[in-house]
């Protein structure tokens, strides 16, 4: 911060306590490690240097969902899995988001018509927010839902509630 | 030894429950119909007898197979009588491998465990178990290995029906 350092005069910065929160909040979406399948190889290069997720502040993959905001579905889920999914999801604290990331997290993939144990979408265990599709999405896939789900969370808002849509 | 080699040595010492040997062949060019056989060589074992005849391989000498590299199941058809299972031996010291298949009825699918003879095939049997509900007889662990406990039916039957719903999250 050296550069900023004394740059200013004492100051009063205005903003919006929404636009505040949600700058707070979609800069630091720590992601839970969670790889199920190939797509978490995928996941893995995000994390990498190349890709580099930290860029976005969700680099920090967290060890236990008590500490984690957004769960990053990367893989086939089958009907053993899903229970734990489901637990890990609960045990995450609010505010969380969930990215289906590829085709199997996503509706079933190659294994939808004859595969006898993989849940057709996890989104029938947990609420999802997006939904990447590729088999397995290309790292900058990812970024890009990483991206859509900032956009999400910069919609949203903390102090009031959105109208009600009759 | 080659396979010639290996089943004329199974004979010669009378190893329980060998009934023949079955090898792949060129199709006969006078007979349209008959296409040949593609595929492994391998010897059909009587089903009640695998366990023993797996011990006299691993035993005997000159045929030494140390290593069970493989134990499986197949359903071949909806209508087949038998599933087969299917054991792959090896053996490191002789360099030479063996495909065992013994049949076993669909109506009272039981068989030996090999467990006994190989360790090896305690997972192995008990994959077999669930995913076609073949009984291996003295298994020291009989739980499922992959699917969940409470899984209804046998899933690569060949009549295996498809569950519409697992507790409460839908199949369809």
């Amino acid at each position: 911060m050296a550069l900023l350092e004394n740059a200013f005069e004492e100051n009063l910065l205005t903003t919006k306590v929404d636009w505040l929160l949600n700058w707070a909040k979609l800069n630091s979406i720590w992601p839970m490690t969670f790889g199920l399948a190939c797509c978490a190889i995928e996941m893995m290069a995000v994390g990498a240097a190349h890709h580099d997720i930290d860029r976005f502040g969700a680099g920090a993959f967290r060890a236990t969902p008590r500490q984690a905001d957004l769960m990053i579905v990367a893989g086939t889920v089958n009907f053993k899995m899903a229970e734990r999914v489901k637990r890990l999801y609960d045990q995450m604290p609010f505010p969380k988001y969930v990215i289906a990331m590829g085709a199997c997290a996503t509706g079933g993939g190659p294994y939808y018509k004859y595969g006898y144990t993989v849940v057709k979408g996890v989104d029938r265990v947990v609420p999802v927010d997006i939904y990447i599709a590729g088999c397995p999405p290309r790292p900058e896939a990812l970024l890009e839902g990483l991206m859509a789900l900032q956009k999400k969370i910069r919609n949203t808002s903390v102090i009031r509630k959105p109208a009600q849509i009759a | 030894m080659d396979f010639q080699g290996i089943h004329d040595h199974l004979r010669a010492i009378e190893a329980p429950g060998l009934v023949r040997a079955d090898e792949p062949r060129l199709p006969n060019p006078e007979d349209k119909k008959d296409k040949g056989r593609s595929g492994d060589a391998y010897v059909v074992v009587e089903a009640a007898q695998l366990a023993s005849f797996l011990r006299v391989c691993r035993d005997d000498e000159r045929l030494a197979f140390e290593i069970l590299a493989d134990l499986t199941a197949a359903d071949p058809a909806k209508d087949a009588e038998e599933f087969w299972v299917i054991v792959q031996l090896l053996s490191v010291q002789h360099r030479h491998r063996l495909a065992i298949k013994a049949l076993v009825p669909k109506a009272s699918a039981r068989i030996p465990s090999a467990t006994g003879v190989y360790r090896a095939a305690q997972w192995h049997e008990r994959e077999c178990a669930e995913m076609f509900g073949i009984e291996f007889v003295g298994h020291p662990d009989p739980r499922n290995i992959l699917l969940p406990d409470d899984w209804e039916g046998y899933p690569l039957r060949k009549d295996y029906v498809f569950p519409t719903e697992y507790r409460g999250i839908s199949c369809q």
